[in-house]
């Protein structure tokens, strides 16, 4: 009905501007209407100049023009920028999800230069511990994890390849494009080349269930996944929502979605029982039929459809070409590879700059970063998106000069609490921080707060790469699992080895990581819950984990030698916290180390069985030593520790 | 500029008026002034009775979309595939086409295994009638027989895989793929919990382990982990982690619990008592109080004798999964919205070799502790309030396996309701002549989803989750309240 009647009156428009899309397919879609185009997302990405403020002196660089225009006639300023301890956490954990060392904040405290805080990026993105945590982010949108799922949940013994994959290629600055393109068509585009095909790994990182009855129900069930992710981590497009029916909002028909599935179609699924390949292969040229799939089912292929791409995002007018005779692959994910990392889509640039803006200001600029779409929600600075997103390409499409854009804005350096004047006008007149009228205050992911409690204690293994280690797990747990499912590692440095390196099992997420909130890697998740729960302080109290990982800092505090407990609770704070105590706090500390150690004497207990200080190169009075594992283990327990300001 | 906590913040008295961001008319409630503090107070910090709300508590209790007949779900959770043509559905016909092949007018039938031709065998049990009511129930399940008049038999229920998992899955979130939002989710966030000491969903897996899609089964899927199930087991260790180390004694963990609690109110006071940090002092009061109220709830020692030896507690084989029944009972008494229990490890009632064998085995854990369960909610007048739900992932095939046994089927199978709303003493719906497939007012997943609501006070179409793109629901586009069997 309603294409009818915007075939009427734009036609001609349309036929001008999609003659591909408008000839012979008609029964097939609803043509596209003028309307349907004007949503935001799927307009040109624009050149807009950074405006003019009226606070210039406030202005480091030209994101905080964009800012401070929406906040200035809102009566609001940028909020002055947070001191040097904060701003070191602040970037440490942003880049590397690790806190800074002691050394590290002295040297930033005393660096006089001016470019103390630029050189300080620089570092940090230069550490291989930046690809560490930025690949977290990737793995989560790219539903990555190294198990089939389902009953068998059969380990995927090459997937930790791609992991590597991209954590190498984030830390070598792959421009994005590139980086797009290999994870689409590695092999097609670098034919032999086995690194570049290991990319490829993104497309079936997603379930699999080996052992289901049809292998058409197999090769639909994966196809459509890859499809619907395909659209959600690169386009912000929910084109899974048009497996069934022509989506109910956007402007996708489902012979979009099976023209773009038919991208695909080409893969070589392995006979029932076998898992899939941990890149995607084609073996030929010669794809299949490909059809749309009547209401999704498998068991009802419809009329026939040739690839293409969805049509909303594709104004250039991109088509896919048969293959040569001579090919060896279709060319047809080459052909989308190329389509998706065009400076012309409206939609790639646009939604990775927002992962970055996200990840670093603690909320995104579109606050649904899957989903550009109609029921999206709208951008809340669309002109500084299409600046970020410009200004990437301008940069060859490096993610970290956009980083450094990013964190040496005023915008990035805000403080993130005070009170009085103007950052009480600040909460009353933008309560959501919409505006970024100051900065976020961010909670570290499960991984991040494992990651900190082995730094502080001495014990994390930065060994890089490799496969995935499989620290123990409570008993409880264990029981739970098939047979050779979770085989602790033998070596135990390796159970000390950074997150992203542990086995990424789909039908048990490892419980620290579990109760903070860690996606299920059964879709892709752009933007993780931050859920409150009664279990995460339980697990951060009580673990095992926890106490080994306090016992292990109060080791490391006593074998500075000195005895006093002043001395005690500055190098908690300085290690934890990245700054001294302030006085009530140090009373506070030295209290409870005083009652806690009588506590413990009182309770006449066998010292053997106390959570003395671990990695002790001395000899120290247990029950003093035990009161500050106890001190340590609240520390770990604090807002401050798993919040940042 | 202050940039770290001040000493004033500690002890300095607290605003008398509304919290700020209340005051700033902010979304979202924070917690109140008073109650911040009660949580200033060690004593209420650690009492067992103190209670705080917020509007921003995901768990907070919600009003549901209608005036509700129950408050609360038992799931008993068959694992593997009970055989409702030897248990609840007697097939006349299966008796009379004993070892002939499935008549050509049955069409062509999927199946998990090669069975779709051998030959149909009978009823492995006799079937007698039951109650007053007389619905008929295999002699197989003498307890719940005798609650018969309790029970309402829907014998039409029917899904969409053939598989284990897939069906495991479907059943529990109304989808065969993995990591969609768990019915018991889905309650949780449509209702929020009735207690502050424990969670509002929890599930008790078979000690065996080995379910057929594991934990995703009651997983949040993209709703918040706050509406996960929690894990529980009889036993000194009811919850993860729910107890310090041996090494950390009671009072000591009380001395550090105290100090995280003023060091995280004087953050919290210094940051306009933003929500998210303020539900996190929040956890650990819940947190403490979980500490003595779980291991409380499974501490059985305080139930007669009579309560015991009805769950067959003390016996065998019936002492484990009657434990675990009684459990259910007591953590409604306490407040939990939804308790799931499996029956079942890795195998479980997935009889492909021997149904009588299997199900002898089965039945003879579960039948009285079932039948014991309702009796005593009923006895207590829980039942009235509380529905009961006994079903597994799918039902078996008329078509023998390996002489004896059965494959699964999904086509049509039984599923038993019992308690608030729901009629008692009747069945509902007909599976074909030999009990195949769903015939008469066939119930598929999305129908029972949507009636298990419907009881709850909850409306499947309007309790839904936008994400990636999609108002979701627990009944995708489909589901109807089957009606028939409302009270």
């Amino acid at each position: 009905m309603r294409g009818l009647f915007w075939v009427a009156f734009f036609g001609f428009w349309l036929v001008a501007v999609f003659p591909a899309a408008s000839s012979g397919k008609k029964e097939l879609d609803p043509l596209l209407t003028k309307e349907d185009l004007n949503h935001w997302a799927y307009q040109p990405l624009m050149s807009y100049e950074p405006p003019t403020v009226e606070k210039g002196s406030l202005v480091r660089n030209e994101i905080d023009r964009f800012i401070l225009a929406k906040l200035e006639p809102k009566g609001l300023q940028l909020q002055p920028s947070a001191d040097r301890r904060i701003l070191i956490r602040r970037l440490s954990f942003d880049l590397r999800g690790l806190p800074p060392t002691q050394e590290e904040v002295r040297s930033f405290l005393n660096d006089q230069s001016d470019r103390a805080y630029p050189d300080l990026i620089d570092r940090f993105l230069a550490s291989s511990a930046y690809g560490e945590r930025w690949g977290q982010h990737w793995l989560d949108v790219a539903r990555f994890a190294e198990s089939d799922g389902f009953e068998h949940d059969f380990t995927r013994k090459e997937a930790w390849r791609y992991r590597d994959w991209v954590i190498r290629s984030l830390n070598e600055d792959m421009p994005y494009d590139e980086f797009v393109r290999l994870q689409i068509a590695g092999d097609e585009l670098y034919p032999g080349d086995k690194d570049k095909a290991i990319a490829t790994g993104f497309l079936v990182a997603g379930p699999d269930m080996p052992d289901i009855n049809l292998d058409e129900e197999r090769a639909h069930t994966v196809l459509n996944e890859m499809t619907s992710t395909t659209g959600l981590v690169f386009m912000g497009l929910t084109l899974g929502c048009a497996q069934c029916h022509d989506h109910k909002t956007d402007p996708v028909s489902q012979a979009d979605f099976y023209r773009l599935r038919a991208v695909f179609a080409n893969m070589d699924f392995p006979k029932k029982n076998k898992q899939l390949s941990h890149t995607f292969v084609e073996s030929d040229a010669n794809a299949p039929v490909s059809h749309l799939m009547e209401r999704g089912d498998f068991g009802r292929p419809g009329v026939e459809v040739s690839p293409a791409f969805v049509r909303v995002a594709n104004p250039m007018g991109h088509e896919i070409v048969p293959a040569p005779a001579d090919a060896i692959t279709t060319g047809r994910r080459k052909a989308l590879s190329i389509w998706l990392t065009d400076p012309e889509h409206p939609l790639t640039a646009r939604v990775i700059v927002n992962r970055l803006w996200q990840h670093h200001f603690g909320r995104p600029i579109v606050g649904t970063p899957n989903d550009f779409g109609v029921l999206g929600d709208r951008p809340s600075h669309p002109e500084l998106l299409d600046w970020l997103a410009m200004e990437l390409m301008a940069r060859d499409w490096s993610l970290k000069e956009m980083h450094r854009l990013m964190l040496q804005s005023a915008t990035y350096r805000q403080i993130s609490r005070s009170k009085g004047g103007s950052w009480d006008v600040a909460i009353g007149s933008d309560p959501e921080n919409r505006f970024f009228s100051r900065m976020n205050r961010k909670r570290l992911e499960g991984e991040a707060i494992r990651d900190t409690m082995l730094a502080v204690g001495g014990r994390l293994n930065r060994k890089e790469g490799g496969p995935s280690v499989h620290p123990p797990l409570p008993p409880e747990v264990a029981v739970t699992l098939l047979k050779k499912q979770w085989e602790v590692s033998e070596d135990e440095s390796d159970h000390y080895r950074r997150s992203i390196y542990l086995f990424s099992r789909r039908n048990l997420r490892f419980p620290l990581f579990d109760v903070f909130d860690r996606p299920d890697a059964n879709a892709s998740c752009g933007r993780r819950n931050v859920s409150t729960t009664a279990p995460q302080s339980l697990t951060l109290l009580n673990s095992e984990f926890s106490l080994q990982s306090a016992r292990h800092l109060a080791g490391q505090i006593l074998n500075t030698g000195t005895s006093d407990f002043n001395d005690w609770v500055n190098q908690c704070y300085e290690r934890v916290f990245s700054r001294p105590p302030i006085h009530t706090e140090r009373e506070l500390g030295i209290a409870f180390l005083k009652e806690q150690a009588a506590l413990l004497k009182s309770e006449d207990r066998d010292p053997s069985a106390l959570a003395t200080p671990l990695g002790l190169t001395m000899k120290k009075d247990v029950y003093v030593g035990s009161a500050l594992t106890d001190y340590c283990l609240a520390l770990f327990n604090l807002n401050e520790m798993i919040y940042l300001d | 500029m202050p940039q770290y906590p001040t000493d004033a913040e500690f002890g300095r008295p607290l605003p008398a008026g509304p919290n700020r961001r209340q005051f700033l008319g902010s979304v979202g409630g924070g917690i109140g002034a008073v109650a911040l503090a009660k949580l200033l107070s060690e004593e209420n910090l650690l009492s067992a009775n103190s209670s705080v709300s917020s509007q921003a508590d995901p768990l907070a209790r919600i009003a549901p979309h209608f005036r509700p007949k129950v408050k609360r779900v038992i799931y008993l959770f068959m694992h593997g595939g009970p055989s409702h043509v030897d248990l609840f559905d007697p097939k006349p016909d299966l008796i009379k086409y004993a070892g002939k092949p499935l008549p050509d007018s049955f069409g062509s039938v999927m199946t998990r295994r090669k069975v779709a031709h051998n030959p149909l065998l009978p009823p492995v049990m006799p079937f007698q009638r039951r109650g007053q009511s007389g619905i008929p129930m295999s002699d197989f399940l003498p307890h719940m027989a005798s609650v018969a008049d309790e029970l309402c038999v829907m014998r039409s229920c029917h899904g969409d895989s053939v598989n284990h998992p897939q069906s495991v899955y479907q059943m529990n979130t109304g989808s065969i793929l993995m990591g969609r939002p768990s019915l018991g989710s889905w309650v949780s966030y449509g209702l929020g919990s009735e207690n502050r000491d424990m969670p509002s969903f929890v599930v008790m897996p078979d000690p065996a382990g080995g379910l057929k899609g594991g934990p995703p089964a009651w997983g949040s899927g993209y709703l918040p982990a706050s509406y996960q199930g929690t894990t529980m087991r009889p036993g000194v260790n009811p919850i993860l982690n729910l107890k310090p180390s041996a090494r950390v004694s009671g009072s000591q963990q009380k001395s550090t619990l105290s100090l995280i609690q003023k060091l995280n109110t004087a953050h919290l006071k210094n940051r306009d008592y933003d929500d998210s940090l303020a539900a996190r002092v929040r956890s650990y009061e819940l947190a403490y109080r979980m500490q003595s109220a779980a291991p409380d709830l499974v501490d059985i020692s305080s139930e007669s004798k009579a309560t015991l030896s009805r769950y067959g507690i003390g016996e065998e084989p019936t002492d484990e999964f009657g434990t675990r029944c009684l459990l259910a009972r007591r953590m409604i008494e306490r407040g939990v919205r939804f308790v799931q229990l499996y029956s079942g490890g890795t195998l479980g009632w997935d009889a492909h070799k021997d149904v009588k064998e299997n199900h002898t085995r089965y039945c003879a854990k579960t039948d009285k502790p079932v039948a014991g369960l309702i009796r005593d909610l009923k006895g207590r007048g829980l039942l009235d309030d509380t529905l009961v739900i006994w079903g597994g992932e799918f039902g078996r095939m008329p078509m023998s396996e390996q002489g004896t046994g059965r494959d699964h089927n999904p086509w049509g199978y039984s599923v038993i309701f019992a308690g608030g709303g729901v009629k008692g003493g009747m069945t509902y719906g007909e599976t074909d002549a030999i009990g195949l497939r769903a015939e008469t007012d066939p119930i598929h997943v999305h129908d029972l989803h949507a009636t298990i609501l419907h009881l709850l006070g909850l409306d499947h179409e309007k309790l839904t989750y936008f994400h990636n793109g999609r108002e979701e629901r627990l009944t995708d586009v489909a589901g109807k309240v089957v009606r028939g069997i409302l009270s």
